[in-house]
């Protein structure tokens, strides 16, 4: 019976040991890159009018980033024939949903400080959000043009995948970036082209700088 | 060794040891107000020691500053206890019949202190948020961390060599397991606060990836113990390959999906380097069809949660379908999936996602306990009965 007591100890400082962890290797299956990221409660962006197929790219806030696009100036614009506009919320400045036969397409406008990674970097995000593969500097140059945004130089990427598609408005403004992104079934987003080169055309940034 | 059994085996131990217990919950409950329950518990009860010191917070803290309460943990205390109640049936119990319901409520007992510690020791929480119609193989523990490197070069799955963020200390090497690679924690901070460098190039001891290109800097925080807050681990991770240093990369969790991946190269290979919360992958998916958020008429203060949930997994025939709502959690291949919280519009469900294999166990404690209770008074209340009799009549 004494015999016991020490088997006893030791089978509970044995166990006590085992929760140390280390390094493993496991194999998953493939995994898209361009995958939403859910988040967690507090912490997850609100992803927009609606959680439609046409917004794929639910992202987190990082700490920061919702007092920035508060804090950014104001914006006023026109909005174009059969847009539905929603109210602005969390980091988007205004929010838009169209629809048409071949489907829907959401137009997102944010802004954040910095350069958020570059011009690059960014519409090969976007590449990823509709599928397709990173491009280079070369081949950015084929899919983007310079655009008047609010007075600036801004760029207009076209990106055309298999099912979505975007049209993206890009504009460095005063240290910030801003995004005006339409993304949706390549028919709709196709079919809104001119609308949305006239919604850039209108979009006026409150410039304190002038 | 006689007289230290009789020791371990006394009454007197036993006494020790319960009022001990309530010196330590008492402390515990007072530092709960500064770590929150889950730190608290780590430290008060699942430890061997702590020491508790007089909270800055309090009155006359500049007179009293010096006084720390050392006192044992709830291991020790829990792992004595179950020592005390076996010896003590070893040398003062018999079991007569007369003595079976207290055997029985002991019984319990043991098997209550055993569980507790499983659970410390086995279980698993993490959450898994789903959006409605949308997929998930894994959940995430927002309270740790993991460095991986992901091969994905394979047509039909990617594989991950995970190094928990508990390893990365300083200085230390560690191999990067089944690849060429090995590290070197160049600075871990449990905490910190990633953003922009004031002066481009300055202090940035990262010279690879996306702190290089967006120039961006950790500063450490102090660590959060808030409920609903999250800790931004951040680390700078010099990785080497056979034949010497190939960089030093920043690696943080809320440098993620959003980003473009960190790549690490060595041979014509390529690994994405990041830092996340910790995953828990599962052999199945969870489908989010339906999450239901009811509110009282006219009001806006809920009264019922729901997610309906289809269970999809590798194996066809194990497919299930089920409605997840307060109280009534799904189990499922040995998890347990609570329903938590939700987000997004109630358009994204949040699971609790429980691993715990000693959960039946409490039940089957509380049970026998109850049963040895029945069993102990009944007997005294039929020999009360008995008493009784000759004097009615």
């Amino acid at each position: 019976m004494i015999r016991t007591l020490p088997f006893a100890i030791a089978l509970f400082l044995g166990l006590t040991a085992c929760d140390q962890a280390q390094p493993v290797t496991y194999t998953i299956p493939k995994e898209e890159r361009a995958a939403p990221t859910p988040g967690r409660a507090t912490e997850a962006a609100t992803a927009g009018p609606t959680a439609s197929a046409a917004d794929s790219s639910k992202m987190q806030v990082l700490p920061g980033m919702e007092e920035a696009a508060q804090a950014a100036p104001e914006l006023s614009y026109t909005v174009p024939e059969g847009w539905e506009e929603f109210p602005p919320r969390s980091v988007r400045k205004a929010n838009f949903r169209v629809s048409d036969s071949s489907g829907t397409a959401e137009l997102a406008v944010t802004v954040f400080p910095g350069d958020v990674g570059g011009t690059l970097a960014n519409i090969n995000r976007w590449r990823g959000q509709i599928g397709l593969e990173p491009t280079d500097a070369a081949g950015m140059q084929a899919m983007t043009r310079t655009v008047k945004i609010s007075n600036h130089d801004g760029l207009l990427a076209n990106l055309q995948g298999p099912e979505q598609s975007i049209l993206g408005g890009l504009l460095s403004f005063h240290g910030s970036t801003w995004f005006f992104k339409l993304q949706g079934a390549t028919g709709t987003v196709t079919a809104q082209s001119d609308a949305m080169e006239a919604f850039l055309a209108s979009v006026q940034i409150e410039d304190p700088h002038h | 060794m006689s007289a230290l059994f009789k020791f371990f085996a006394s009454l007197r131990l036993t006494v020790i040891l319960l009022a001990l217990s309530i010196v330590l919950i008492f402390f515990g409950t007072l530092d709960q107000v500064h770590y929150g329950i889950w730190h608290t518990q780590k430290l008060y009860f699942e430890s061997f020691r702590v020491v508790w010191s007089y909270p800055e917070q309090a009155p006359f803290y500049d007179k009293l500053f010096w006084l720390h309460l050392p006192m044992p943990g709830g291991y020790l205390l829990g792992g004595l206890l179950l020592i005390n109640l076996v010896a003590a049936h070893f040398t003062r119990f018999k079991l007569t019949p007369k003595k079976s319901g207290i055997f029985l409520i002991h019984f319990g007992l043991i098997l209550l202190l055993i569980s507790e510690l499983m659970t410390d020791l086995v279980s698993q929480e993490s959450q898994m948020p789903v959006d409605e119609g949308g997929r998930s193989n894994y959940s995430q523990a927002f309270r740790s961390n993991e460095l991986v490197f992901i091969d994905r070069s394979h047509p039909e799955h990617d594989t991950v060599h995970s190094i928990p963020a508990d390893m990365l200390k300083p200085g230390q090497r560690i191999d990067v397991p089944d690849t060429p690679l090995s590290i070197r924690t160049v600075r871990y901070f449990p905490n910190s606060n990633v953003g922009r460098a004031q002066a481009p190039g300055m202090d940035n001891l990262a010279d690879s990836g996306a702190a290089v290109k967006m120039n961006i800097v950790a500063t450490p925080l102090e660590v959060t113990y808030t409920e609903n807050e999250i800790n931004t681990a951040t680390a700078y991770i010099e990785v080497s390959g056979p034949e010497g240093v190939l960089g030093t990369w920043l690696v943080s969790n809320v440098i993620d999906e959003r980003f473009p991946p960190q790549t690490v190269s060595l041979g014509g290979q390529d690994w994405e380097i990041a830092l996340r919360f910790t995953r828990h992958y599962y052999p199945f998916e969870i489908e989010l069809i339906d999450f239901k958020h009811d509110k009282y008429p006219g009001t806006e203060i809920p009264f019922n949660f729901s997610s309906e949930v289809m269970v999809h997994h590798q194996n066809p025939t194990k497919d299930q379908k089920a409605l997840i709502y307060m109280n009534h959690p799904l189990r499922y291949e040995g998890l347990t999936f609570y329903q938590a919280s939700f987000a997004n519009q109630d358009t994204t469900s949040i699971f609790q996602v429980v691993r715990n294999p000693g959960w039946i166990l409490p039940y089957i404690s509380v049970l026998l306990m109850g049963l040895g209770m029945c069993v102990q008074f009944g007997m005294h209340f039929i020999k009360f009965l008995g008493k009784r009799r000759p004097g009615v009549q």
